[in-house]
């Protein structure tokens, strides 16, 4: 039989009654904070993993903000765009008009007013600011306005570096468009070939439809095209080299190394046409050009077929351009549709994670609710036993 | 009659005295360490009258404590063991809190700071946006600061709590080596006083752990945790702390023993002071190292990539933290005029152990200063060809004499150096430092991707250069070449890398140039927000995000052992506590019964004496007749 010493009890109730109010004041905190983890000790690698997880669910919410800031610039450049098309619209609009022949020079002229002022309007555009002190349309030299007029055209302070913005881990999207692929590198002619009359021609030949046929055969040559008289022409190539010959006749077409042009009216002697890739104008000196044939006030067929020429130039040239300026905004719709996944893609990695530090951190109140009974109860018997055990005593007796 | 009246007289003397012994007992119940105490009876010897033998009564042989040896040295062990892990775990348990609360812990403020920087790369010639990362930068710097300045006073107080506990050692030791002399041997020697004497051993024993063991001669000699004698027969050792001789802020342990003072090995000692080192070198130290080389790592892989940047003035970046060097202090003995000044060579090889440097006979060592393991150090120390050990460099200045020892800490005083080296936001690089430029007359569709810039000590990394296409295949750069070229093919030169994307047309030519003052080119600030996720320590192996969760753990999984083992340890103490009180501790009740048996005993004992008085009286009676 083991004996008790009387001091031995009361320390071993004491002991008992103090681990007891330490769990309970433990699982207090527990319920009070909604953690079962408060500090490392409690679960060190689940804690580590928390830091980790934290971290995670943090950067989320920054590529979230993010995603946010470059979905505003691009939200700007959308509308900015609109616009820019509506008057690239609008200059298709007057030139087919300007083209009609019954047209008088005053009213080429009262259009080339309205083309000047759409001009300005689409420089304004180029212009837009972000409404963060900075210019859409920079590049990242986006500190001043990037578009300025200058003698002889627009000239371009932005530079060419599209920004790249991490929205969701190793998602990257793109931020505007700069200012040089929106405005500056657009495609002349239908955007891959291009035809122009010589400037000395003589007769009324005029540039028709062209096109390519055969995209195999075509190997982005120059060409050249010399009539003699009666229609007789001769295409050369680059190296002077000919290397196809015929008879025009007005309405046919005449086809070199996979494309096609049919010239209209009758070339006179010594007129010459040339064929070769599209090159790349400015969007502004586009519409000058248009302007200067506008205002052109011709007298003769030749001049006539001249401005007819420039018209239709201008006119093919404003198209390739307007199709650009779609080209780049279905390329920031391209981006904003990025930004949308991103944001389902970052719903869903946060979720995940969120359950995860819910598993490793957060507190199951009913379990422990039900704990914290258990612990009351055990305390409440013991302080009960305690308080019984502590009256029997034989000297108590002893009267 | 005589003989009845002195029987009666010894058993009521006997029973006072014994009933005295009741009291003493249950006057004592609350006095610690407290043996009770028994009475041993023993009948008188016998008288003989001739037909046999009469008995004379009874006396008290013995006064003795009931106390059981094995059951004190249990109790004095546990008692030592338990000290020293409550010890630990108070105080491991304070850092574990430290690094786990959010308002203290560095977690919450690292995060911050890389999501100030991933903020710069949406928005990176935003004013609002540098500042913010300037000032997040700057909380976790002065975080790291605060985390190695609660660091310090957990140190400082270790040193008091040594230099304490020395004090009280040495008062117990000599007042036990006191009570040796006085009790002598144990056949004589006073209860109260054994039990006074196996109080102060269990206070000693707490504070240096070990083991109490007699000796012939009733003394008792007393052992620290490690077999250092502390009180031998009547003899006490005297401690006392003394500066570490690499480094004087930090007190060490020594013994004082003829005029000599002689440094403790660590492992000798537990109970409360071995608590009190055994937190310093396995807890704090190790998270000293650990937070330093995470605050090293950052200051440089940050700085590194601050550097291949360009900021708002147009120039590369500069430092963006200040980054200490590591710690190198010579041992207090050296005769030599060697000092050696530390800094990062690789540092994802820089471990953090603490490592001593020593010279002999020509050339250098290094060895753990905690498991004293060797580490293999290269070079020379010479100019140009440092010592290189442990991802460190080492520059020897001066002359070295054999036996010269220095204390290299890589990294244990770093989280206190790092700070933000810059304080215009304009000097933030953000910008990557050279952009290209395609020629807007180019009619291939072939379209530069993002520039890498993949040596920033080029010289000629920012001089402007032009790339053109002789077809789509051939380019020259700067009329140099032709290269080939194939779709996919990253074009280098000068430290700088890009691929095109799409097919270059003959004539199309690109420009590289550097980038220019006031861009918001966001390249840098991308590259530099991924820092966190880049594997920089433990040979690469290891990111800096895992190296804060690790630290986490360390530091949570330290303090969680030391308190289980401390939990287990009060178990078995409470057992050994038990099995002492079950043996010597005093029971009320049995007491109670005691003083109840001795008190109807002296009451029997003086009825005897009235018995022998009534008797005495009868004889007279029947002579006065």
């Amino acid at each position: 039989m083991t004996r008790i010493s009387t001091g031995m009890l009361y320390t071993q109730s004491i002991s008992t009654l103090q681990s007891k109010q330490a769990s309970l004041a433990r699982i207090q905190n527990e319920l009070s904070t909604g953690k079962k983890v408060l500090t490392a000790k409690d679960d060190p690698v689940g804690a580590g993993a928390a830091i980790g997880l934290d971290r995670s669910k943090a950067e989320l919410v920054r590529f979230g903000e993010n995603a946010n800031a470059v979905g505003h610039r691009l939200g700007m450049q959308e509308g900015a765009l609109t616009q820019a098309g509506d008057i690239m619209g609008r200059i298709t609009e007057l030139t087919v008009r300007a083209n009609s022949a019954s047209l008088s020079d005053e009213d080429r002229q009262a259009i080339a007013t309205e083309v000047t002022s759409l001009r300005a309007s689409l420089l304004d555009v180029a212009n837009s600011p972000d409404g963060a002190g900075r210019y859409l349309f920079g590049g990242t030299q986006d500190g001043s306005p990037p578009f300025a007029r200058v003698a002889g055209g627009v000239a371009y302070a932005g530079d060419q570096t599209r920004r790249q913005v991490e929205i969701a881990p190793q998602m990257f999207v793109s931020d505007t468009m700069p200012g040089s692929e929106v405005f500056l590198r657009v495609r002349t002619g239908d955007g891959r070939i291009d035809v122009a009359a010589g400037a000395a021609n003589t007769g009324t030949g005029q540039v028709g439809s062209f096109g390519l046929t055969d995209s195999d055969q075509w190997n982005g040559g120059n060409y050249h095209i010399s009539f003699e008289a009666d229609g007789a022409y001769q295409v050369s190539n680059a190296d002077g080299d000919v290397v196809a010959s015929g008879v025009h006749a007005t309405g046919e077409a005449i086809t070199i190394a996979g494309a096609r042009v049919v010239i209209g009216g009758a070339p006179a002697d010594g007129d010459t046409f040339s064929l070769g890739p599209a090159g790349t104008r400015d969007v502004f000196a586009t519409i000058d050009n248009l302007l200067g044939a506008l205002t052109l006030a011709p007298t003769t067929d030749a001049q006539r077929a001249a401005q007819q020429n420039a018209l239709q130039g201008a006119m093919r040239d404003i198209a390739t351009a307007q199709d650009h300026i779609i080209d780049v905004r279905a390329n920031g719709g391209a981006q904003l549709a990025a930004l949308d996944n991103a944001a389902s893609l970052r719903d869903a990695h946060t979720l995940t994670i969120e359950s995860t530090l819910s598993g490793v951190r957060d507190l199951d109140y009913a379990e422990a609710i039900s704990r914290f009974n258990l612990e009351k109860v055990a305390l409440e018997a013991a302080q009960l036993s305690f308080v019984q055990m502590q009256r029997l005593s034989l000297f108590d007796l002893l009267r | 009659m005589a003989n009845i009246l002195s029987t009666g007289t010894s058993a009521l003397l006997a029973f006072q005295r014994a009933l005295s012994t009741v009291s003493h007992n249950v006057a004592n119940i609350n006095t610690p360490g407290y043996s009770r105490q028994r009475v041993d009876f023993e009948a008188r010897s016998p008288q003989f009258i001739g037909a046999g033998y009469v008995g004379r009564g009874t006396q008290i042989v013995d006064v003795r404590r009931v106390a059981d040896d094995l059951a004190n040295a249990r109790l004095i062990d546990s008692g030592g063991e338990l000290a020293r892990l409550e010890q630990l775990s108070s105080l491991s348990g304070r850092v574990d809190a430290l690094m786990s609360e959010s308002t203290t812990g560095i977690a919450g403020l690292w995060s911050n700071f890389f999501d100030s920087v991933s903020a710069l790369s949406s928005n990176a010639s935003a004013p609002a946006e540098r500042q913010n990362m300037l000032g997040q930068a700057n909380a976790l710097a002065t975080r790291f600061q605060q985390l190695q300045g609660q660091f310090d006073r957990l140190s400082t107080e270790v040193d008091s709590g040594l230099a304490a506990s020395a004090g009280e050692v040495n008062r117990l030791a000599s007042e036990i080596a006191q009570l040796n002399g006085r009790i002598g041997s144990a056949q004589n020697a006073a209860p109260d006083m054994l039990d006074r004497r196996d109080q102060m051993i269990r206070d000693l024993v707490a504070l240096t752990g070990g083991t109490a063991v007699q000796q012939d001669g009733g003394a008792m000699n007393v052992f620290s945790a490690g077999g250092q004698a502390l009180v031998v027969g009547v003899q006490a050792s005297q401690l006392t702390v003394v500066a570490d001789p690499y480094r004087p802020e930090r007190q060490q342990l020594a013994l004082q023993t003829q005029g000599q003072t002689i440094r403790l090995d660590e492992r000798v000692m537990g109970g409360r002071i071995g608590g009190l080192l055994e937190f310093r070198s396995q807890v704090l130290d190790q998270t000293q190292s650990e937070l330093g080389r995470i605050a090293l790592a950052l200051g440089t892989t940050f700085n590194a990539g601050h550097g291949a940047g360009v900021d708002q003035y147009g120039d590369m970046g500069g430092a963006f933290f200040s980054v200490p060097a590591p710690a190198v202090s010579g041992h207090a003995a050296n005769g030599g005029t060697a000092h050696l000044s530390a800094s990062i060579g690789d540092i994802t090889a820089v471990d953090g152990r603490n490592l001593v440097l020593q010279f002999q006979g020509g050339a250098w060592s290094a060895t753990d200063a905690r498991t004293g393991l060797a580490a293999a150090v290269t070079g020379t120390g010479a100019p140009g060809d440092p010592l290189r050990v442990a991802g460190i460099e080492l520059a020897l200045d001066g002359a070295a004499q054999d036996g010269d020892r220095f204390l290299l800490q890589p990294t244990a005083q770093a989280a206190r150096g790092l700070a933000v080296a810059i304080t215009d936001p304009g000097r933030i690089a953000a910008a990557s430092p050279v952009q290209v430029q395609a020629t807007l007359g180019n009619l291939g569709s072939a379209r530069p991707g993002a520039v890498r810039v993949v040596d920033t000590a080029d010289p000629a990394l920012r001089v402007p250069s032009t790339i053109e296409f002789l077809d789509a295949n051939q380019y020259l750069i700067d009329g140099d070449g032709p290269f080939p070229h194939a779709p996919g093919d990253a074009i280098s030169a000068n430290g700088w890398s890009f691929v095109l994307d799409g097919i270059p047309a003959a004539g199309d030519a690109f420009v590289m140039a550097a980038t220019a003052p006031g861009s918001s080119n966001n390249g840098n600030a991308t590259l530099l927000a991924g820092v966190d996720d880049r594997a920089a320590l433990n040979g690469g192996s290891l990111s800096l995000n895992g190296a804060i969760a690790g630290l986490t753990t360390a530091v949570g999984s330290a303090a969680r052992h030391a308190s289980y083992a401390a939990e287990a340890q009060a178990t078995l103490h409470e057992q050994a506590y038990s099995a002492r009180e079950s043996i010597s501790g005093v029971n009320l009740d049995e007491e109670a019964a005691n003083m109840l048996r001795l008190q109807q005993a002296y009451q029997a004992a003086a009825q005897i004496i009235s018995t022998a008085d009534t008797l005495f009286q009868s004889v007279l009676g029947a002579v006065r007749r």
